[in-house]
């Protein structure tokens, strides 16, 4: 029998010279760069320097590129010092409509948020543990109001529970007077829901059925029955994409405008209804601004919590 | 140096097989399973003594994965019983057996800690607090992980992850236990120490086990009984020992050990043509410089150094033989003498019969 000699294994390798290399990789970084750039102009010109422009305003630095905007606008509070005055944001926040309008955001954020999360769990989880025909189906209606437009949906929820709608109608025929629903914060909540529904359950089922199935076989054989599972290892387990769809939830909701416009009473409705009043009815941009710094403000401590779970799920990973 | 002479000598078992004892064990009776409309497992019998490991055998869809599911109660059965220490159990979730399992990958969970995680089956038991510490702080003595039970299983090696894995099995001081595959993912130097500890722990607490594994040599190398099994059914279930020097069936014999698998009968020291099947252990080829009684004049084709001992690929006038050979080099083209010390005969798959030369 003949054996065959083998080179050794550095003798194959290829070693490119050093200057070739990195002119090239300088100029890929550069390539990246400039590709990267036209995404960040755009963010930094048109949303950036707005922004910073209408709080600029919102305290009260009315010269510049707000000048215009203040000599239109109504009850403009101008600065007193340097850094601007916080006049507007006095007013406001002694505002009784305003506190009322905040608090009703607030509200309405978190009973939405909770129940959807609620639903995309309950939609999740049955697919996981149960799986077949039913819970696919159920899954995939869930997503239906992802291909139905906002405006619709709030135009037909609203005929839905409108003192002449479908079901003051039906309960009518029992003799029952149903209550109406529609300009009531109940079909915000209920417009919000539907809404913000599709894409909590695209996020949570996912997550639920990354679990993996022997992680759920462990739980039960070590005495867990279903619910303990759940409370123990499946949440816990799927806890960051359910972080994620939460804070993606609650932005959404805490700054809609279509769904309450549509649906809600005229007072007191949520912010971005308020925002718009104040900006276009009531010609006071200034008290629109405050309004939208203070969503924003609420809007980024629900960021945070995003931030926080994103660094958990990325230190999960590095431990690995 | 130390004489490895292990080839045809499997350990030494403390429990002797025997009729199936009533009351203490795991006892199943024409258990049946069709999944996606192929019989998995069929009309199969098992029956495990008080504080014997069995091993359950078999290539990859043989079922044995199925059987350790259906016993850990994940599977439902569609006929057939399972008994634990003589209580019927098949009726049961897998929250109500009292057998606790070891996962092919741990299946720890990744968010407690390892204390945690051991002490979980404990705090459903709604234990106290102080009583959890201590039956955690005694399992993972055990398993000697202490220093590791504020660790998360991440943080952890392959091997202490399995150890972990062990003890919160162990701590629910369950009936039976049953591990799948349970080394399948541990490195060969790892298996081998791993496979010891579990072994000494099992007999340490007296505890019913069964494994599910593909590796022969685990099987042989932790067991009391071995049931292998082929396409749901269970071939052949007996000692290590006499799985290896009497297989039933030709499957087992290809698939314990290594095998000569020729078709014909020895007849003299010679293989003649013949419809049967004749299984010769390459031990049993014996090679010499000199001619002896049976023996025939051979060439050495090919040799494969396997450490210890080489195996030696050798042409006879009547047949290619494969030998383990300890000893001198040998080299190919070298002229010997092959002589079959005992040769089995395989008739439809079934061992009819042996034959040896008297060597």
């Amino acid at each position: 029998m003949t054996t065959t000699l083998h080179k050794p294994a550095e003798l194959q390798q290829t070693v490119p010279p050093a200057g070739v290399t990195r002119p090239k990789r300088l100029g890929q970084r550069a390539v990246g760069f400039f590709m990267a750039l036209p995404p960040i102009l755009l963010i930094a010109i048109f949303v950036g320097f707005p922004i910073v422009l209408a709080f600029g305003f919102s305290i009260g630095l009315t010269g510049g590129l707000n000048h215009t905007i203040a000599t239109i606008g109504q009850n403009v509070h101008e600065a007193d010092a340097w850094w601007g005055t916080l006049a507007a944001y006095q007013e406001m926040f002694t505002n009784k409509r305003f506190l009322g309008d905040l608090l009703v955001t607030v509200i309405v954020t978190l009973v939405s948020t909770a129940t959807v999360i609620f639903l995309a769990l309950g939609i999740g989880l049955y697919l996981k543990l149960k799986g077949g025909r039913m819970a696919r189906l159920l899954s995939g209606l869930a997503i239906v109001p992802l291909f139905i437009p906002v405006v619709i949906a709030s135009w037909a929820i609203l005929t839905f529970y409108s003192g002449t709608g479908f079901l003051r109608s039906v309960f009518a025929l029992f003799g029952v007077d149903f209550p109406v629903w529609a300009f009531t914060m109940v079909t915000v909540i209920i417009g919000s829901v539907w809404t913000s529904l599709p894409f909590a359950v695209l996020m949570v089922s996912s997550g639920l059925q990354s679990v993996p199935n022997a992680m759920i076989e462990a739980a039960r054989d070590a005495g867990a029955g279903s619910l303990r599972t759940i409370v123990s290892v499946i949440v816990p387990m799927a806890a960051v994409p359910i972080i994620i769809a939460t804070t993606f939830t609650a932005i959404g909701i805490v700054g809609s405008f279509t769904v309450p416009y549509f649906t809600g009473p005229n007072s007191p409705n949520m912010l971005g209804v308020d925002m718009s009043n104040y900006f276009s009815a009531f010609n006071q941009p200034q008290q629109s601004a405050v309004m939208a710094f203070t969503v924003f403000l609420i809007a980024s401590g629900i960021a945070a919590l995003y931030v926080w779970a994103n660094f958990r799920s990325a230190k999960e990973q590095g431990k690995a | 140096m130390t004489i490895h002479e292990p080839l045809t000598k499997p350990p030494v078992s403390p429990t002797k097989p025997g009729t199936p004892a009533s009351g203490g064990g795991l006892t199943i009776r024409g258990l049946h399973k069709i999944l996606g409309g192929r019989t998995i497992i069929d009309n199969l019998d098992l029956s495990v003594k008080e504080g014997e490991l069995v091993s359950l055998l078999g290539p990859s869809g043989c079922g044995k994965t199925t059987t350790l599911r259906m016993i850990a109660g994940f599977l439902e059965p569609d006929s057939g019983s399972i008994e634990v220490e003589g209580q019927e159990v098949s009726h049961l979730g897998a929250e109500n057996r009292p057998s606790a399992m070891v996962f092919q990958n741990y299946a720890l969970w990744p968010h407690m800690t390892v204390a945690k995680n051991v002490g979980f089956p404990l705090k459903l038991r709604k234990m106290s607090k102080a009583e959890i510490k201590d039956r955690v702080e005694a399992v993972l003595e055990l398993v000697s992980l202490l220093h590791h039970k504020d660790s998360k299983p991440a943080r952890i090696s392959g091997g202490e992850q399995q150890r972990v894995a062990l003890a919160r099995a162990l701590v629910q001081e369950p009936k039976l236990l049953l591990l799948d595959e349970p080394l399948s993912n541990l490195d060969a130097k790892l298996r081998v120490k791993v496979r010891e500890d579990i072994r000494k722990i099992q007999q340490e607490l007296g505890i019913t086990t069964v494994i599910v594994t593909h590796d022969q040599e685990e099987a042989m190398s932790m067991s009391d009984r071995i049931a292998v099994m082929n396409a749901g059914r269970i071939e052949q279930y007996s000692t290590p020992e006499a799985l290896y020097a009497r297989p039933e069936t030709e499957f087992v014999a290809t698939f314990i050990g290594s095998m000569n698998r020729l078709e014909g009968s020895l007849k003299d020291g010679l293989i003649t043509a013949g419809p049967d099947v004749l299984g010769i252990r390459p031990e049993d080829v014996i090679l010499a410089d000199a001619p002896f009684a049976g023996a025939v004049p051979a060439t050495v084709e090919r040799v494969v150094p396997r450490g210890h001992f080489q195996e030696v690929y050798v042409r006879r006038a009547d047949a290619l033989l494969r030998s383990f050979v300890n000893g001198e080099p040998m080299r190919p083209g070298l002229r010997t003498y092959a002589g079959i010390r005992k040769a089995m005969t395989f008739r439809d798959g079934r061992l009819v019969g042996e034959a040896g030369a008297a060597l």
